[in-house]
């Protein structure tokens, strides 16, 4: 299967478009994953990896180690819309944990011990 | 809203037992400014870029009207990653720059550590609205003068004028292609940050 661009993938002469792999839907029920949400494969996910479908077992294997939306969307060449509903599906199925961005304070982003801690990580580099 | 929820039984733990928080920084300014040297330069990932999808409020637009279960504009955004330590992990997103792209930038703002607005000093008007954008989100950011070869060396004082900055904003000269110079960049923005949630 290659990826066309703009049309999807290409399965043999048939063009697959990127939203038949979620049923048609490019949006989840809930609020939406942040694009930096990190995702984590569970041990279910280990378990059922050889029944999974080729994309959701892709996203699974590459969940081994944290990996974000952005980054699953980047490494399968498909709209970053349509791997946050892939990984939403996958979460709901218990196959994939996901780490969301810290809650924030009143300005917006993260409150002040965690911006410490990433300051203290920068200033080590 | 409930992802994956925590079970005692062993056989739904995660891979990893430890929750991790992600954060990001948006890096704005002008087109070919630097934005994706800048974010090279200092990400240990690669590729750097990935799609995103044209919204209904992008609507008047591009009709999608038409076709509507097809998303039919896509656009390329810059993103790298620091891993911070055992839990942050850091993102930067490079705003697509056009003003037809800004519907984007509400979502990636949203919860964002803060931006670095990346400006050529010969161009200074282009970044006016991206500067204006962050200043009435209240989101805090730093501007960065990208230094080219043989651009005019102003006083800090005549671009904080020029560019109307607030006083506690930092403003500070880098060479997007250096790891150093944007990292100090990205240290600058994250001390004003902090000092914007410390009242």
């Amino acid at each position: 299967m290659t990826y066309t661009g703009d049309y999807g993938w290409r399965e043999g002469d048939r063009v697959v478009p990127a939203y038949a792999f979620t049923q048609g839907r490019t949006r989840t029920a809930g609020p939406e994953l942040p694009l930096e949400a990190l995702v984590t494969a569970t041990k279910l996910a280990v378990e059922q990896l050889p029944t999974l479908q080729v994309e959701r077992r892709a996203i699974v294997r590459m969940s081994m180690r944290p990996i974000s939306v952005v980054e699953i969307g980047a490494a399968l060449h498909l709209p970053a819309g349509v791997a946050r509903v892939l990984v939403s599906e996958l979460a709901e199925a218990s196959l994939l944990t996901v780490h969301l961005p810290p809650s924030t304070d009143a300005i917006g982003g993260p409150g002040p011990e965690i911006l410490e801690r990433l300051l203290d990580g920068l200033r080590t580099r | 809203m409930d992802y994956a929820p925590v079970r005692d039984d062993q056989r739904f733990a995660s891979v990893t037992d430890r929750p991790l928080i992600p954060l990001k920084i948006l890096v704005a300014g002008g087109f070919g400014v630097g934005k994706t040297t800048f974010v090279g330069s200092l990400s240990e990932i690669s590729p750097l870029s990935t799609e995103q999808e044209m919204t209904s409020l992008s609507a008047g637009v591009d009709d999608t009207t038409a076709v509507p279960d097809k998303t039919t504009t896509t656009v390329a955004m810059d993103f790298g990653r620091i891993t911070i330590d055992d839990q942050l992990v850091l993102y930067l997103f490079g705003t697509p720059g056009q003003n037809r792209f800004w519907f984007m930038w509400d979502e990636l703002a949203h919860g964002a550590v803060g931006a670095v607005v990346l400006i050529d000093v010969r161009r200074l008007d282009e970044s006016f609205a991206a500067i204006d954008y962050f200043e009435d989100r209240q989101i805090p950011f730093a501007v960065a003068l990208n230094q080219f070869p043989g651009g005019p060396a102003y006083p800090d004082d005549t671009v904080r004028d020029a560019l109307g900055l607030p006083r506690d904003c930092p403003l500070v000269r880098m060479d997007a292609r250096e790891a150093r110079s944007s990292l100090d960049t990205l240290v600058a923005l994250v001390v004003h940050a902090l000092a914007c949630s410390t009242p």
